[in-house]
């Protein structure tokens, strides 16, 4: 407790030396208009930043039916055939760019998460073929760190929600989305890193696998349900047919969303709280601006463990739900005996 | 600024581009994993549970079987303690009856070997009785006969005594 104080105040008198006239009148001459860039910080780049610096990355365009390659958006200007109108990049002699095929830097990211979770996956998977914990206990802090996830993947989603011995199919995909969204997450709590979950188009990628792993596992059962409603008056049906219809949609939709909205809102919140240190030296001058930092950065550091959590919470709830999904089309109903008989015999004979 | 020159996707647009390349990396990634790494560990957990299983099964089996053999050699150490005492009791009685038996022929001899001697002792007073009888009648006669010698005949004065001495043991 005393080394807790005696820091605390060696760290309040180093703060009263510290001129923040000095610095801030630095940085006000760097950026011009608004003090902080928050949707800077929330979009997608044609760069990543590592330590500061910036690496940019290839640009791929498709225009015209024809493919382009460029090491970065400066040579893809520089060689001429690409100008840029209206803030949007067009070939020079007038299509637009079709699809943009371009490096970006949540892309770098959203490989960086994949890359990670396969590496780590592949480790894992060779200490068990070695024999390692499955011939005897799983040994060290990181194989049983890994085992509590993939085995909490595998018995608390994947068999909890999916009928049956269907779920065993199902395990590799939901282990994978949850600890590559796991990683992306936590990619963005890093000085210079990037959530590629805080990005609309990644989250509606893997929504959408997870609608399609959906449709494609349901059974006729669930399809007779979405379409036919035995035993409801078909009057009835002209209302519950197009609801279960949107249903189908809506479910991958939400789940686009809710994992979007919730890392694009921790990410914004930070960048926000952070930049109001900017935003009170613009209103009322730099000592108040570097003073209140202090709230802000204890604020912002609040608001990491709240992040951490958030970004493991919402990689399990998005794995929980695709497993429910994929578990509700994927049952067998009890009325049809003789499909679900002949099915769980032919489990059994397996 | 210049959100579309960064390629990728705006705050809330989709990125048609960027969407094939997540897709793309997604399949492959998911491909690879459902074919290097998570089979591997599946079969390996599932190998070990099922070790584990069959071990606590097998553990169970032979304590049961322990149990069950337990309770086979208590109930057979029972038996064996019942039927000892019975053939305890069984000796005890045996030798009861063998000591009663052997104690009431005891006694019948000795009853017997005092009748006998009783008898005899009986037979030689009777015996003794009669010699006595003659000795004194004898006895009485010589003395008679020596006081009496020569008034009295000696064949009248026998008669009368040993007619005396008969009416004397009479009474």
């Amino acid at each position: 407790m005393q080394i807790i104080l005696r820091r605390f105040f060696l760290f309040l008198l180093i703060l009263s030396f510290y001129s923040p006239g000095l610095v801030a009148a630095d940085e006000t001459n760097e950026s011009n208009g608004s003090p902080i860039d928050v949707m800077g910080k929330v979009l997608d780049h044609d760069y990543i930043e590592v330590a500061g610096k910036k690496i940019y990355l290839p640009r791929i365009f498709l225009a015209g039916g024809q493919f382009y390659f460029y090491a970065n958006t400066e040579s893809a200007l520089a060689s001429g055939d690409f100008i840029v109108e209206n803030e949007r990049i067009m070939r020079a002699d007038g299509p637009s760019v079709t699809i943009d095929f371009s490096i970006t830097s949540h892309l770098m990211y959203v490989w960086f998460g994949i890359l990670l979770t396969f590496f780590i996956t592949w480790l894992a998977a060779r200490r068990y073929r070695n024999g390692l914990g499955s011939e005897t206990e799983p040994r060290g802090v990181w194989q049983n760190l890994f085992e509590v996830f993939f085995v909490f993947i595998r018995d608390d989603i994947a068999k909890e929600y999916i009928p049956g011995d269907k779920y065993h199919k199902y395990v590799n995909y939901l282990f994978s989305i949850f600890m590559a969204i796991s990683f992306m997450n936590l990619f963005g709590l890093f000085p210079w890193g990037v959530s590629p979950t805080a990005d609309l188009t990644v989250t509606a990628t893997l929504a959408a696998m997870t609608f399609f792993i959906t449709q494609f596992s349901g059974t006729k059962d669930h399809w007779e349900h979405v379409f036919m409603f035995p035993g409801v008056h078909p009057l009835v049906r002209i209302i519950l047919t197009p609801v279960e219809i949107i249903g189908l949609f809506t479910k991958p939709f939400a789940l686009a969303i809710r994992l979007f909205a919730n890392m694009l809102s921790g990410k914004i919140m930070i960048v926000a709280i952070l930049g109001l240190i900017f935003i009170f030296t613009d209103m009322f001058g730099a000592y108040i601006g570097v003073g209140s930092g202090i709230v802000w950065v204890a604020l912002t550091a609040l608001l990491y463990v709240l992040k951490a959590f958030i970004a493991l919470l919402q990689a399990y709830i998005f794995t929980l739900l695709s497993a429910v999904f994929i578990g509700m089309a994927a049952e067998e109903h009890h009325h049809d005996e003789h499909d679900s008989s002949v099915a769980r015999t032919a489990n059994v004979n397996v | 600024m210049m959100y579309f020159l960064n390629g990728g996707g705006g705050l809330l647009s989709f990125d048609t581009g960027f969407a094939i390349w997540v897709l793309i990396s997604m399949l492959v990634f998911i491909w690879g994993m459902g074919k290097y790494a998570v089979p591997h560990i599946v079969k390996a957990l599932d190998d070990r549970e099922k070790r584990i299983k069959q071990s606590l099964e097998s553990a169970e089996q032979a304590l049961a079987k322990a149990e069950k053999i337990s309770k086979e050699n208590e109930k057979a150490m029972r038996e064996a303690e019942v039927k000892a005492q019975q053939i305890r009791k069984e000796a005890i009685e045996e030798a009861e009856l063998l000591r009663a038996d052997r104690i009431e022929k005891a006694r019948e001899e000795a009853s017997k070997v005092l009748q006998d001697a009783k008898d005899a002792i009986e037979q030689e007073k009777q015996r003794a009785l009669i010699e006595l009888r003659h000795e004194v009648a004898d006895l009485a006669v010589k003395a008679a006969s020596i006081i009496i010698d020569s008034e009295l005949d000696k064949d009248k004065n026998q008669k009368i005594v040993e007619k005396y001495i008969s009416n004397l043991s009479k009474n």
